[in-house]
């Protein structure tokens, strides 16, 4: 009985050091643009500090909410300074400071990148347990969810393609390609860049285009060519599908309507 | 007493005349113009309406210009600087034209008054040509304005990079291959209403330098005896050039090599005066682009790969070989 007792607590103890952190965190430092949007809105109290990225309007959902947000530029030092309980990180990216921190003995949390809108919802279930807030995050879910429900299904679905700067497509199993499913579409994306002329031979129904930045480049003007002006098309901004998250749902009500 | 034969050189190949060779570089260029019109990613084919107008013309006509511009600016520099490796690649011009257009593109410039994309190129050319003189001095021997060029390429290749590097845009950086090594996808008929002006212009310019040049060949005294002062032709050429190339540059990024190895392409044919080879500079450089143009849209056809390569890589492969060879006799 004695025996059984030890060897329970000692397997208890073994699991806590081998499990990532169990407790929930309070002070909670992003190193990644996607794990910055989701923290600030499962948990905009613990926020220790975002990447200046959260600010930036083009790419971030909660830029502006992130200007009451505290900042953090993404080195080991700064970070550590802040003597977070958590970072939150993505897969690539800051290699070398996740390392260190590692080191130091920081708990860190890398996320992948989530490209169905099932491993959207793992994700933030993931994420909210270990920021201790289960609740908020089914929350999101539902409104994701309801999102998702009131897009129309189709009997024919159009057919649609995601075309990006440069002329990168959606392709099938990415993000782009599960926004296009799910708003009632056929994603005719490649994966891979389609030519300008492969666009204006066989167009589809619908054009999918990211908003013109505010400044030009040839990769943003190539799509405002006179050649593909009349396929119909839908503007997305680029921050509702850089990072997977229940904000991207929104763009999926956008190319519902 | 013996009658000694004496060996005669070998009877050097008959030049022709300028007139036949335009006339066959041209019949080229129709040609090549048919091959571009059918051909593209959408395969081999007459192409839709659409096409048709917005993208294989504009393509093909940008082709001829530029090339036509390039051929014509290189046979001008080489005539009028006396060197055989003058090419407005290699000395550095263009890279100043693809700043000057660099410039005004991202920052927006170019967004709200449409010719200030080409007016930029040729402002950076125009820059460019001054510099050159500047480095050079104004005799320059041939290796002497060789390597003012590329001391000009390397500051403007340096300078392309710092300003797409500060480009408000993200997309800029990674275009840095266009602006150095040139491409004609994705053009427009915009593209060609904006760079076709300043490169007629310039390029009737530099046709009319053909008596000045071959004046020139005889030497910078004689040339002055009869009227024709180096200062003014090296100004007209320089204008000329600016105009041509630095259009050219706006809209087809900085391709090389095209005016180093027309002329020598020619001479064999129409013999060494400059003034002949200008005319046929014209044609033979818009069937050299417009063939390499071909090329590289084949190349995303039969080759695994994702888009086209560079125009410029095409004409560097060519030009580079040229280059050497032609380096080699000037000073071995």
């Amino acid at each position: 009985m004695r025996n059984a007792a030890t060897f329970t607590v000692i397997l208890l103890m073994l699991m806590n050091f081998m499990a990532e952190p169990t407790q929930a965190a309070d002070w909670v430092v992003s190193l990644n643009l996607c794990t910055d949007q989701l923290l600030g809105l499962l948990a905009p109290e613990k926020i220790a500090g975002l990447t200046p990225l959260a600010r930036d309007p083009a790419i971030s959902y909660i830029s502006e909410a992130a200007k009451a947000f505290p900042i953090v530029r993404p080195s080991a030092e700064s970070v550590l300074a802040l003597m977070p309980d958590l970072v939150l990180a993505g897969p690539y990216g800051a290699q070398a400071t996740i390392a260190l921190l590692r080191e130091r003995g920081v708990p860190v949390l890398q996320v992948g990148l989530p490209q169905t809108f099932d491993a959207i919802r793992a994700q933030l279930r993931e994420v909210a347990d270990v920021l201790g807030v289960p609740e908020r995050g089914e929350h999101l879910e539902e409104e994701m969810d309801a999102l998702l429900d009131a897009a129309p299904p189709r009997l024919q679905p159009p057919r649609a393609v995601f075309w990006g700067a440069r002329g990168q497509s959606s392709g099938p199993g990415s993000l782009g390609d599960s926004v296009l499913t799910a708003a009632g579409f056929t994603d005719v994306g490649t994966g891979r860049r389609m030519a300008l002329e492969t666009l204006a031979a066989h167009p589809p129904d619908l054009l999918v285009v990211p908003e013109t930045p505010a400044f030009p480049s040839l990769a943003t003007d190539l799509l405002d060519h006179p050649a593909v002006r009349r396929i119909p098309r839908v503007v997305v901004p680029p921050s509702l599908i850089i990072c997977g998250g229940p904000w991207t749902a929104l763009a999926v009500r956008l190319l519902a309507e | 007493m013996q009658i000694v034969k004496l060996k005669l050189p070998a009877k050097r190949a008959a030049v022709r005349d300028p007139r036949h060779v335009v006339l066959a570089l041209s019949g080229l260029c129709l040609l090549l113009c048919v091959v571009s019109i059918l051909f593209g990613a959408a395969g081999f084919g007459i192409p839709s309406h659409i096409i048709f107008w917005q993208i294989r013309v504009p393509r093909t006509i940008l082709a001829l210009l530029v090339g036509g511009g390039l051929g014509l600016s290189g046979a001008a520099l080489q005539g009028g600087l006396r060197n055989p490796l003058a090419d407005p690649g290699l000395l550095g011009i263009t890279g100043c034209a693809a700043v000057g257009a660099v410039a005004v593109f991202y920052w927006g410039l170019a967004q709200r008054f449409f010719p200030a994309l080409p007016i930029g190129g040729m402002v950076g050319a125009g820059l460019g040509c001054l510099l050159l003189i500047g480095f050079a001095g104004r005799a320059p021997s041939g290796p002497s304005l060789i390597l003012a060029g590329v001391g000009l390429s390397a500051i403007s290749a340096a300078l392309l990079a710092l300003a797409l590097t500060l480009a408000p845009n993200p997309f800029a950086l990674a275009e840095i291959t266009f602006w150095l090594m040139g491409g004609l996808d994705d053009r427009s008929l915009t593209h060609v209403a904006l760079a076709a002006p300043p490169l007629l212009v310039g390029g009737v310019m530099l046709l009319r330098v053909g008596r000045r040049l071959d004046a020139l060949s005889l030497g910078e005294a004689t040339a002055a005896t009869l009227g024709v002062p180096v200062a003014s032709t090296l100004r007209l050429i320089a204008a000329g050039t600016a105009l041509a190339v630095g259009a050219g540059a706006a809209v087809a990024g900085g391709i090389g090599f095209v005016g180093l190895v027309v002329p020598h392409l020619l001479r064999p044919l129409l013999g060494e005066r400059p003034g002949a080879l200008l005319p046929a500079s014209v044609p033979a450089g818009a069937a050299l682009l417009l063939m390499a143009d071909i090329l590289v849209r084949a190349a995303v056809l039969v080759l695994p790969v994702s888009q086209e390569p560079r125009l410029g890589v095409l004409t560097a492969l060519l030009g580079a070989p040229f280059l050497v060879a032609i380096a080699r006799k000037v000073a071995p």
